[in-house]
């Protein structure tokens, strides 16, 4: 594969073509934008517009505590603004920003065009956007959540919340979540499918490697909790008592899977920003960083270890002791992985020559503010003392010390850092420097005092305090801090406006930096680079710093376009050797018109109107649907086979392009959701003290046979199928994509007589209510395999799939695979081992 | 099983710390299963059959996830470059993985499971 494969050409030209070929459309159509450079800053700008309510919120909040007795804001109201804050800055602000920064940046620095799926980027963002308005709406409609931004059960359920506060939460978070679930899917498959000739995983960026991580804990992380806010919405509409101790339910149950999302979700937010200062530290210290595989090792420690302590947060809901002490362990440990970091940034540091420039400067804030929160956090994994400061102030300082600290201040030095690149200009020094300044002292005035407050014994989420308490000066003191760094955040937000116009000018690359972003134009066009450089170590900008010229002259790889499509590389996941020019889908109505029905699924569920809520899916289905034709060798795909000389083969042709990867770690994610599933089952099962089951299982063991063996069947078949496309032939393609599915569809309905043969009573009993969930889960997903495999078998008459474009039956076979082990895990956990175990009051 | 996924391969990045969690789940998991099902008299302190059989996870967890370890450090030494490189840093990971499931389960030894 030679580095150059297109001919020389002019330089100029080759923008132009490029340029035709990635141009955003203007005016209403720039809503079908699908590139992640313009949709990467739609999530940030939307991200700091939440922001900023956030912070407005949390001015409120301020205000009411800064002195005792005070009646600013009424105890129902200031319930929903402090519910609200918590919210808008977790679910709102901190994941989609950091996402936003991931999609806008990760391409760049892999030397990539795109992610691999741009229309799954910009269904993300709609979700985001569409979700962001209907949680933030009920604030002014003033029906906002009001339990606390973990919505804890029974406080949030029907009896205790009647009205659509939680309602809002639950659809609005969960809409929101399938933005992020997308944006970990395309990261990942981007970061492991799509780097640039010859970066390897051992070459790759220490950020890329951060946000894979983050990427992965986002497809397991966020699944348990969106399956509680499914549970929950459920039993607020149509009481399936899933959290009811009476009907055999348990409330702890949502701890449970809202800490299986909580805990690592803090990671989440943590790496992305761990990465902007493993990147930035080496660039102003002027040297590689120091023990590169060690921080490796601590990310992807830190992606395991984050996912074994959510019982940290429930030391007081009466777990055994052993139990606590395991968990207690659990979080000691993983301040190891966090350590290793700092003392790889702290030896970088020493053996460099740092240079305080204003980044750097937030990063100092960053590490003190950070150590002081991680300092904290291991007092709070100590068993006793997390009893005696649980929901009180003292936690809300130390989240505080975490979030902001590990998360805000890394970002802000981050966005000091890439705003040239974006901008081409150099924001105010002066202004940046008082603006930091105001953020620290503001930051540490309103927190580190929060602690003593705590220790006082003020309890979080009261709305005022007696004076007799003696919390009044600290108090005061906090909510003086508060302003101090809301002026500070103001400053910063000004420096950045206003140097779009005032800033001075830029040179390319002004940081002296190693990686790739810094080689596309400031700011980057819309296709990144013009060519795509081949890197031979860590340090691509380092090695060769004219680099920026010559990706623009066309002197690399892939230069221009010359078939009209959208082009990168594809390459080996280990190696980064290319193997395949991967093809984008350019711009499209699908990703926001799926969007929108969904938000409108959103909406008639909040309004009760089933129906139209039942409409607006099936829309939704048929658009995504839509959306999955135009794939492959569909004319708006790419018709043609052709590469230019030298060049390997379309992804779409061959056995394995990114699409498999997608299909493989969004199932991953569907994994994650299913066993969370399971954990329901297994946890109400064994801890729920009301929990009935009954003496026989009421699904019936012919059907659910049946079911199994027509689906055993059907998968085969398609194995045998799946095969024969590996070895070349496609005899009797069509027809066995046909039979499968009518086996498909047979299963379907074998799964339905089973569901109303079993006269569940899903409202009566969580044991119902739960089995209920699991066949449902069973039958969406029959009929989800059935639907793509009849696509397939339609795409093989058009000429789409075939023994020449095998690629995608090797995507849709993972589904079946995926749902027939699924189906007999569901028959072992919900027939045979109750029969087995038999019944119990 | 080594010789279709050698020490040197990526994959084992992530092994050691797939057990740890499996280990995880299992101590976890048991652990709650045991208490819910055969709960023992409080007064036995540590000396139960739960805490005996979560130790004997444990161990058996370490000492697997010890002696992949210990292969992986000789696949290192035997590689040179990237295999050189990911062998050593499944090593490590495999090692943490050890001092982590050992330092968890480390209360067996001293508390009663179900109070």
């Amino acid at each position: 594969m030679s580095e150059t494969s297109t001919p020389r050409r002019d330089p100029e030209e080759l923008h132009r073509t490029l340029d035709e070929v990635w141009a955003n459309p203007r005016g209403f159509r720039a809503l079908t934008v699908v590139n992640h450079t313009t949709l990467g800053l739609r999530f940030m700008i939307t991200g700091l517009v939440f922001f900023l309510i956030g912070g407005v919120l949390a001015m409120l909040i301020r205000a009411q505590l800064a002195l005792p007795d005070q009646d600013f804001l009424s105890p129902d109201l200031y319930n929903q603004v402090m519910t609200m804050h918590g919210t808008v800055m977790m679910f709102l602000f901190a994941i989609p920003m950091l996402e936003g920064l991931a999609i806008y940046m990760v391409p760049k620095m892999i030397g990539a065009r795109d992610l691999v799926c741009p229309r799954l980027t910009a269904f993300g963002y709609f979700c985001y956007l569409f979700g962001g308005i209907i949680i933030i709406s009920s604030l002014l409609l003033e029906i906002a959540p009001e339990s606390g931004w973990f919505l804890y059960t029974p406080l949030s359920s029907s009896e205790f919340s009647p009205g659509p506060g939680s309602d809002f939460w639950l659809l609005g978070v969960t809409f929101v979540e399938i933005s992020a679930m997308a944006a970990g899917v395309e990261l990942v498959v981007g970061i492991l499918r799509t780097r640039t000739q010859g970066m390897s995983l051992t070459r790759m960026p220490l950020f890329v490697w951060y946000i894979l991580v983050m990427a992965f804990m986002i497809v397991m992380g966020f699944p348990p909790l969106i399956l509680a806010s499914i549970l929950l919405e459920l039993e607020r509409a149509v009481g399936m008592p899933f959290f009811v101790v009476e009907a055999g339910g348990d409330p702890v149950l949502w701890q449970h899977l809202f800490w299986l999302f909580g805990h690592p979700d803090v990671y989440i937010i943590f790496l992305p920003a761990a990465g902007i200062v493993s990147t930035l530290i080496p660039v102003f210290a002027g040297r590689p960083i120091v023990g590169y595989s060690w921080v490796v090792a601590a990310v992807i420690l830190t992606g395991f270890v984050s996912f074994g302590l959510w019982v940290h947060h429930m030391f007081t809901v009466g777990i055994p002791q052993l139990a606590q002490t395991f968990f207690s362990a659990a979080s000691m440990l993983v301040a190891i992985p966090t350590a290793i970091q700092i003392f790889a940034w702290l030896a970088t540091l020493w053996l460099g020559k740092p240079r305080m420039t204003l980044p750097m400067l937030w990063i100092l804030g960053f590490l003190i503010i950070f150590v002081i929160g991680g300092l904290t956090g291991v007092m709070l994994a100590l068993v006793p003392f997390n009893w005696q400061v649980h929901d009180t102030h003292f936690v809300v300082a130390h989240l505080h010390y975490v979030v902001v600290g590990g998360m805000l201040f890394p970002l802000v030095a981050g966005a000091y850092y890439w705003m040239p690149l974006l901008s081409g200009r150099l924001p105010s020094e002066r202004l940046g420097r008082w603006g930091f300044w105001l953020t620290f002292l503001g930051f540490n005035l309103t927190f580190l005092v929060m602690h003593w407050t705590g220790l006082l014994g003020m309890p979080r989420r009261v709305y005022t305090y007696d004076t007799t308490m003696g919390w009044d000066l600290f108090n005061l003191i906090s909510s003086v801090g508060g302003f101090i760094l809301s002026v500070g955040i103001a400053m910063v937000i000004v420096d950045f406006a206003l140097h779009f116009r005032f800033g001075r000018r830029s040179p390319r690359n002004p940081w002296h930096a190693d990686t790739l972003e810094w080689a596309n134009t400031m700011p980057p066009t819309n296709y990144n680079l013009v060519s795509l450089p081949a890197v031979h170590s860590r340090h691509p900008l380092w090695d060769d710093p004219d680099l920026p010229r010559s990706t623009s002259a066309g002197e690399h790889g892939l230069a221009g376009t010359t078939f009209g499509r959208r082009e990168m590389w594809g390459s080996d996941p280990l190696t980064g050797q290319v193997r395949e020019v991967v093809h984008v889908p350019t711009n499209s109505w699908w990703p926001v018109s799926a969007a929108a029905a969904l938000a409108v699924v959103c909406v008639s569920l909040l309004a009760r109107v089933y129906v139209v809520a039942g409409l607006a899916t099936l829309v939704a289905v048929v658009v995504l649907l839509y959306w999955s034709w135009e794939n492959g060798a569909h004319p708006r795909a790419s018709a043609s086979d052709e590469v230019a000389p030298g060049d390997p083969p379309l992804h779409s042709r061959t056995l394995d392009g990114p699409g498999r990867w997608g299909m493989g770690i969004g199932l991953l994610a569907n994994g994650a959701l299913f066993l969370s599933l399971l954990f329901g089952w297994f946890y109400l099962w064994t801890v729920s003290p009301q929990w009935q089951m009954p003496d026989a299982s009421p699904l019936s063991l012919p059907l659910l046979l049946a079911g199994g063996v027509v689906l055993t069947a059907a998968a085969l078949w398609l194995e045998r199928l799946v095969r024969g496309l590996r070895r070349g032939h496609d005899r009797g393609l069509a027809f066995g994509l046909y039979g499968t599915a009518a086996l498909g569809a047979l299963q379907l309905v074998l799964l339905v007589v089973l569901l109303r043969q079993a006269e569940l009573a899903p409202t009566a009993s969580a044991h119902d209510a739960v089995v209920t969930v699991a066949l449902i889960y069973g039958l969406i997903h029959s009929g989800l395999a059935t639907v793509l495999v009849l696509l397939q078998g339609r795409r093989v008459g058009y000429g789409y799939v075939s023994a020449r474009l095998p690629y995608e039956p090797l995507v849709v076979v993972q589904l079946w695979r995926y749902h027939l082990g699924v189906y007999w895990v569901l028959v072992a956990a919900f027939w045979l081992l109750p029969t087995l175990m038999g019944g119990s009051a | 099983m080594m010789a279709r996924l050698p020490l040197t391969h990526p994959l084992h990045l992530v092994i050691g710390m797939i057990l740890w969690s499996l280990w995880f789940v299992a101590f976890y998991g048991g652990l709650s299963v045991a208490c819910a099902v055969a709960p023992p008299d409080p007064l036995q302190g540590a000396f139960t059959a739960i805490n005996a059989g979560l130790a004997l996870l444990t161990l058996a967890t370490v000492g697997l996830l010890a002696w992949l370890a210990w292969r992986a450090w000789q696949a290192a030494r035997a590689a040179r470059g990237r295999a050189r490189y990911l062998a050593r840093l499944s090593a490590g990971l495999y090692i943490f993985a050890a001092i982590g499931a050992l330092y968890m389960g480390l209360p067996v030894v001293a508390l009663s499971p179900c109070v």
